[in-house]
């Protein structure tokens, strides 16, 4: 019976590292929703939590980094994010195809992370954007450019933390499947 | 680039799409509550230890990089209280007068109605476009969907739009979603005070169907005019500006919010107050 329970050293470094990517997805929502939240530059709120899911994603590739995609956006979202339900198919959805488009065609370095996380995050506010400009009370569309775009860029600026974090736990376990 | 995408990636690309369809579903039917409970449950202990601490760091930073600026506002208002005692001692007799009338008319003293619930803001929303913040306290407190949030001296913050066992949101006033029915104190004009964040005038809000005629003045005072919701006489804001509305037939006003929204760590909110 015990040796169903039994787990490989490999395994438990999995477990250890997702653990981590669990842990600092739960730092950062918290650096968000209680920091960050509060402040706002230009009109608009910072949001490094996308970037963390899309830089996850990319560098675990699409298929356990999808799942763990779909998992904290919908986290995100339960906690109480405005319009979590359409960031809960549009940023997975985003990470996935970025983190093909990085095994397949880049390099999962700094730069093209950068910009696919960029990519994410700016169809995430923009698509959330439409939807405020339809529904009432409808926003004025010039916030996009005074509020929204600002917001994404600035929010970029905590992209290279969370690069080198998730690089660091990233490399958990790596010498050993070797 | 399709042919790279594998069997499973569009496996989870369908799921995340399903997925998104059955949160907008049962969000928009309220049958998927039990999920927002949960995780907003399990995240308030770390919300409220998160805040603590910021709060913390906040007083230590305040020691040591604003004393300088305390100690001059320090000055300040200590010239203002020597200035306002000579008001305060004419107002004396004024006041004597007033509680006299009271008592005459046997009038309540005011608000004895009110019952709080004290709460801590343990998060913000981290939205752009929409305006409102977590407290560390729900349900179990007597916290739940529909009643007002007041600071200390009785400015509106917002509304409590949910609740669980341990949290409850408030949207604020400063949220285009918010409309409140209002009066101007000192004319008695009426009309629908809503956060003016969707007009493009963040941190300010905007009074709604004032008639034509209406004659404001800068920092006239702006009341609740009194609901099942809201309780009479609860401070809005102050008119900064007014103009007449796109049909031109009706008047608005802009107003600062009463409640500063900004330094708010702590808020009340009235559980029960007498209506009637």
């Amino acid at each position: 019976m015990l040796k169903y329970f039994y787990l490989t050293k490999r395994q438990w470094l999995g477990i250890l590292k997702w653990s981590l990517y669990g842990l600092l997805t739960l730092l950062v929502l918290l650096l968000q929703t209680v920091v960050l939240s509060p402040l706002s530059i230009f009109g608009a709120k910072l949001a490094p939590l996308p970037i963390l899911i899309v830089c996850v994603c990319i560098r675990e590739g699409p298929e356990k980094g999808g799942v763990y995609a779909i998992l904290a956006t919908l986290f995100w979202c339960l906690s109480g994010a405005d319009f979590g339900n359409l960031s809960v198919a549009v940023i997975p959805v985003g990470a996935m195809l970025s983190a093909v488009l990085c095994q397949v065609y880049l390099t999962k370095r700094l730069l093209p992370t950068s910009l696919c996380c960029l990519g994410v995050s700016w169809i995430n506010a923009s698509a959330i954007f439409v939807f405020k400009l339809i529904l009432p009370p409808s926003l004025a569309a010039d916030n996009y450019w005074r509020v929204l775009l600002p917001g994404v860029l600035l929010s970029m600026l905590f992209m290279p933390i969370h690069y080198a974090l998730v690089k660091l736990i990233g490399r958990i376990g790596v010498r050993d499947a070797l | 680039m399709r042919k790279q995408i594998s069997a499973k990636t569009k496996w989870l690309i369908v799921i995340a799409i399903l997925l998104a369809a059955f949160v907008t579903v049962t969000a928009a039917t309220k049958t998927g509550g039990w999920g927002e409970q949960l995780v907003q449950t399990v995240l308030t202990p770390f919300r409220s230890s998160a805040s603590a601490l910021v709060r913390q760091v906040e007083r230590y930073y305040d020691y040591i990089f604003k004393y300088e600026s305390l100690q001059a506002e320090n000055q300040t208002l200590k010239a203002q209280i020597i200035s306002m005692e000579e008001g305060v001692r004419s107002a004396d007799s004024l006041q004597r007068e007033n509680e006299r009338l009271h008592q005459l008319l046997g009038l309540a003293t005011e608000h004895e109605d009110y019952h709080f619930a004290t709460a801590y803001i343990i998060s913000w929303e981290d939205s752009s476009w929409k305006s409102a913040f977590t407290i560390g306290k729900g349900t179990n407190s007597g916290i739940h969907e529909g009643l007002v949030a007041v600071t200390e001296y009785g400015q509106v913050v917002g509304l409590v739009t949910a609740a669980g066992s341990n949290w409850a949101t408030i949207t604020t006033v400063l949220d285009s979603a918010l409309d409140i029915s209002a009066t101007v104190a000192s004319t008695g004009y009426n009309g629908v005070v809503e956060g003016a964040l969707a007009t493009g005038s963040e941190g300010l809000l905007r009074m709604n169907y004032l008639p034509t005629d209406s004659v404001l003045r800068n920092n006239d005072q702006v009341l609740t005019t009194g609901s099942t919701v809201y309780p009479r006489g609860l401070i809005i804001g102050y008119v900064t500006d007014a103009n007449f509305d796109q049909t031109g037939v009706a008047k608005y006003a802009l107003l600062k919010p009463a409640a500063d929204l900004d330094d708010l760590e702590q808020v009340f909110v009235i559980t029960d107050f007498n209506n009637s």
